[in-house]
């Protein structure tokens, strides 16, 4: 007979970011009995996760889980909607791509796409079409969150949103206390170890001992709790990933865009990322470039300087302390990862929610699919300096053997092998590597493409973006339309 | 090289896995292969796997063949899953469905819910949360819905004859352009530096070059095996099974079950396939622990209905080639590696691998080793997953019957098997993979199906109100009987429709 296991009694989340925070309403939600404390220790370092003003999809899925209301969101925290990145010069000075989240439509439409353009920048005979809804929309600007009431095509679009993280914050904060969750602000004295690989409790100044069944780590790059332990382990990550230091400048004039643009500069990557309350300018680069350079690259003085050292734990759930988030991996602000990965590591962890006793094959489950994680977001970003030209201006990196494969997969034989836990869909990731111009080959059966099949294909899409069109108002009045006060 | 000239492609061996792999490449790369296909009346089909999974829907519908036209062609039965005898335990049974148990709830999954149920001694059979299960076990059949219902919660595969589905693939085969070569191989001809198959000696003297040889010639292995020497991974310390024994019999019941029976027996255990007009019967078993006559009468008395033909016998070794393809040289099928046909697999497997053939076919100037590499890591990454999955229907198992039960029971595991068992033991979770085979809910049906309960589920379902729980799963089991009350037979389903109907023989 199976009994259920004990539940937590107290669990302890460090940190005061946004992702301690959702951390924090998901275990409350999740375990109404259990004590949830956030212990507000700040972030230290480049917190990239816990400063992000975006994240993926899979957020806006998440959020919906947790009662964390989108439209809550577009009304406090000046949140939008993103449904591309425009890549500009990776593989040589004046190639353009763009990468759509939720990828191409359809095997169909990608015949026809290998048959007519090579799927590569090196196209003859014009303009090329666009290969998905997301992109006919943001070619033209034109979006609305689908209604209620009726099926239109905009309900096939995956976006992403951009907020404001102040708001967000506070958003948070406010649905914190009203799930109860208690709150300790105060700094750690002493780490008490328990003997078994975790913790026992821990010290705080001026309030004494805490004891918890379960910590999670969302203390940010210091890695507060989990650096604590005996085993902790590091894996460093800098010999692929060379962006060493981020330059961030104050935010710009406001600007409501369905796209976000990263181009490829002299000195490194440049960011544009597009808010209501303004536009976000973030600069990467590496260590041949200059401060002067990169502050004449950004255009600006930054108002932060934050310097990276990519890498991950080895382990992040040892005894019985979780490190999410910035504690569990760091690395540059590039592609919208950082907080899509602490956000798909807190989703395992409520997957895989232990009870009191926890037994070490969960661990070992949960450490081999956040490890997966991990490592497939580092190859997502090892992608971009494995470009042409991103080899030039960084210098030649160590390329993962993953991204390697992937890349000579995609190049030569038009495919992509299926990466377990990884933050992209397949398609999407074919995607990405196309914005980021790497050529295409047709695959086998492309080559041999039933020549109605693909007509019709062409005709049925052209009918299923003509339809999405109607449904979409141009995006900026629509959110201007939904932020008006009543 | 010609940049369009399409690569020569030799299939050697005119089986299931010969015919399905020479039509699929002519059909879906005829601008980049020419297939010919050698086949010789003097040797035997196997035609392994009369019983499918809903996988083969995609493939034959990928080439083109519509359903109706294949079922009449294969005397074809709908399946929604394996009922599972005897296995954990004589007197138990169970199905493996094509469909899920229940919802998840809160971020749970339903077993969860169901452990808690079943300790308060409030569950039905776990199979009764199943609209797949439930549908199987009243004979009933229609296809899924598209929408998000109850309806939408399951898949199906096909019964069929193999001995129709070879001849079947051929005429398809031939009639997208394959050529057919009848004669024996005598001598195969290999480049002296490359080691690559140039040419196969037929013996009547004919030469048939190729740049690409698939060897499906069965277990024999021809091309792979006997003449690449390709290591062979032998895994009979696991899966004992070397054998099997089959006889097809007249139908005994008017109903006919969509789903395939697997019934444990002394040394093994054994099929019933219900086809439109015949059972399809087999007793698989192990030649260590009985020997091929009393196997025989073993099947003799336990088939129902009246034998149409003697016993025949059958030898194969679980296991697979290290290597599926080395130098020019794929293999597919049984010449690439076996696992007993108890979840269905053998066609999946081949089916596979010539989809996984297709997406990595070379490109005319030569095999790359990437590409290589690449179609042997997927191959056996889904092999590996199969046999882990197969192993458990032995190991999960009270039987101490027989020398072969304890045998299985006892046995050492495979550690990736060990460790999924564990985990399940210890917390009732499933170690999650998105590719390959046999996901959450085949594991979970076969767990709990073969009584192996793990010790402790989810803290989270004890915290949902018990009345409320209680209320929710039994209107679900409700809803699910009510649905299921509504699906026509699966008889009437199949009959509807003459189209789909062979011939009364």
């Amino acid at each position: 007979m199976s009994e259920p296991r004990e539940p937590l009694r107290r669990i302890v989340v460090a940190g005061s970011g946004q992702v301690a925070l959702l951390t924090a309403i998901a275990l409350r939600r999740a375990l109404p009995a259990t004590e949830v404390v956030l212990l507000a220790v700040a972030p230290q370092g480049p917190a990239f996760a816990d400063f992000a003003a975006t994240s993926l999809a899979f957020t806006a899925s998440l959020h919906d889980r947790l009662g964390i209301d989108e439209e809550r969101m577009i009304a406090t925290a000046a949140a939008s909607h993103r449904l591309s990145t425009r890549y500009f010069g990776w593989s040589s000075q004046d190639q353009r791509g763009l990468f759509a989240h939720g990828g191409w439509n359809g095997r169909a439409m990608r015949a026809r796409f290998g048959r007519d353009w090579g799927g590569g920048p090196n196209i003859e005979g014009g303009e090329r079409p666009a290969g998905s809804l997301a992109e006919v929309l943001t070619d033209v600007g034109r979006f609305a969150l689908p209604p209620a009431d009726r099926e239109t095509p905009l309900s096939l679009i995956e976006y992403a949103l951009r907020w404001n993280p102040p708001a967000y914050r506070a958003l948070l904060v406010e649905h914190a206390g009203q799930l109860g969750i208690g709150h300790v602000q105060a700094p750690i004295e002493t780490i008490e170890r328990d003997g078994a690989g975790g913790i026992r409790g821990l010290n705080i100044q001026g309030l004494g001992w805490l004891e918890a069944d379960l910590f999670v780590d969302c203390s940010g790059p210091a890695a507060l709790l989990a650096s604590a332990l005996p085993d902790f382990a590091t894996i460093d990550w800098s010999a692929s990933l060379p962006t060493r230091r981020v330059f961030i400048a104050a935010a710009g004039e406001p600007m409501i865009a369905l796209e976000d643009r990263i181009t490829l500069l002299e000195e490194g990557w440049l960011i544009e990322q597009a808010g209501r309350d303004g536009l976000l300018t973030i600069l990467g680069v590496g260590e041949r470039t200059s401060d002067q350079a990169a502050i004449a690259a950004l255009g600006t003085n930054p108002i932060a300087v934050m310097p990276v050292s990519p890498g991950r734990v080895a382990e992040p759930w040892q005894g019985n302390v979780i490190a999410i988030g910035d504690s569990s991996a760091q690395f540059e602000p590039l592609a919208n990862l950082n907080l899509d990965l602490a956000h798909r590591q807190l989703d395992l962890l409520l997957e895989m929610l232990p009870g009191r006793g926890i037994e070490p094959l969960e661990r070992a489950e949960y450490n081999r699919r956040a490890g997966l994680m991990m490592d497939t977001t580092r190859d997502l970003l090892a992608f971009h300096y494995a470009t042409p030209r991103a080899r030039r201006v960084f210098g030649e990196v160590e390329v993962p053997e993953a991204v390697q494969i992937a890349l000579d997969q995609f190049v030569r034989r038009g495919r992509m092998p299926f990466h377990e836990e990884s933050a992209l869909l397949r398609e999407e990731e074919m995607d990405l590597l196309g914005a980021l111009g790497f050529e295409r080959r047709m695959s086998p059966q492309e080559g041999s493409p039933d020549p109605g099949g693909v007509e019709a294909a062409q005709a049925e899409f052209a009918t299923l973006a003509n339809r999405a069109l109607e449904a979409a108002p141009p995006y900026a009045e629509w959110i201007a339309a939904v932020t008006q006060p009543s | 090289m010609d940049r369009h000239a399409p690569l020569k492609v030799v299939v050697l061996g005119g089986g299931t896995a010969g015919w399905m792999t020479a039509a699929s490449l002519a059909k879906l790369l005829p601008d980049r292969a020419s297939v010919d296909l050698i086949e010789s009346e003097d040797i035997g089909i196997i035609g392994v796997g009369e019983a499918t999974l809903p996988h083969i829907r995609g493939f034959v519908e990928r080439l083109g063949i519509r359903e109706a036209e294949f079922m009449k062609a294969t005397h074809a039965t709908y399946k929604l899953g394996i009922d599972f005898r005897d296995f954990g335990r004589i007197g138990e049974s169970y199905i493996h469905p094509f469909g899920s148990f229940g919802e998840e709830l809160a971020g749970v999954g339903f077993h969860h819910y169901w452990l808690e149920l079943q300790r308060r001694g409030e569950a039905a059979p776990l199979g009764e949360y199943s609209m797949c299960v439930a549908a199987a076990l009243a004979n009933r059949f229609q296809p899924p819905s598209q929408d998000l219902s109850l309806s939408s919660t399951y898949g199906y595969a096909y019964q069929f004859d193999a001995t129709l589905f070879g001849p079947f693939m051929r005429q398809f085969g031939q009639s997208v352009g394959v050529t057919r070569h009848e004669g024996l191989v005598t001598n195969v001809e290999r480049d002296g530096d490359t080691g690559n198959v140039t040419a196969l000696l037929l013996n009547d003297g004919r030469r048939i070059e190729g740049d690409l040889f698939v060897d499906c010639s069965g277990f024999r292995s021809l091309l792979l095996g006997q003449e690449l020497d390709e290591e062979w991974e032998d895994w009979s310390h696991w899966l004992p099974c070397d054998r099997a024994a089959a006889m097809p019999c007249t139908h005994a019941t008017e109903d006919i079950r969509p789903y395939t029976t697997a019934t444990a027996m002394p040394a093994g255990w054994r099929w019933q396939i219900p086809l439109q007009h015949r059972m399809g019967n087999g007793y698989v078993f192990s030649s260590a622990f009985t020997d091929e006559d009393a196997a025989c009468e073993a099947i003799r008395s336990a088939a129902e209905g009246e034998p149409l033909a003697d016993p025949r016998v059958l030898r194969f070794r679980p296991g697979r080639r290290r290597r599926s393809w080395s130098h020019n040289v794929v293999g597919v099928g049984l010449a690439s590696g076996f696992l007993e046909p108890l979840e269905s697999t053998s066609i999946y497997l081949a089916q596979m691998a010539i989809t996984y053939l297709i997406e990595l076919f070379p490109e005319p100037g030569g095999i790359e080793p990437a590409d290589r590499d690449a179609f042997n890591q997927l191959v056996d990454m889904e092999y590996d997953r199969v046999r882990d999955f197969l192993i458990l229907h032995y190991h999960a198992t009270t039987r101490d019957d027989s020398e072969f039960w304890n045998h299985v029971r006892t046995m050492t595991v495979p550690d990736s098997l060990g460790d999924k068992l564990e985990l399940w033991r210890k917390t009732g979770r499933i170690e999650k993979y998105s590719d390959g085979l046999f996901f959450d809910a085949s594991w979970i049906a076969v767990y709990v199906g073969q009584g192996l309960l793990p010790q402790r589920h989810d803290s989270r379902t004890g915290m949902v109100d018990p009345e409320r729980l209680k209320a929710a799963a039994e209107r679900l089991r409700r809803e699910i009987a009510s649905e299921v009350s509504r699906m026509p037979g699966h008889r009437e389903y199949l009959e509807r429709e003459t189209s789909r109907l062979a011939e009364a023989s």
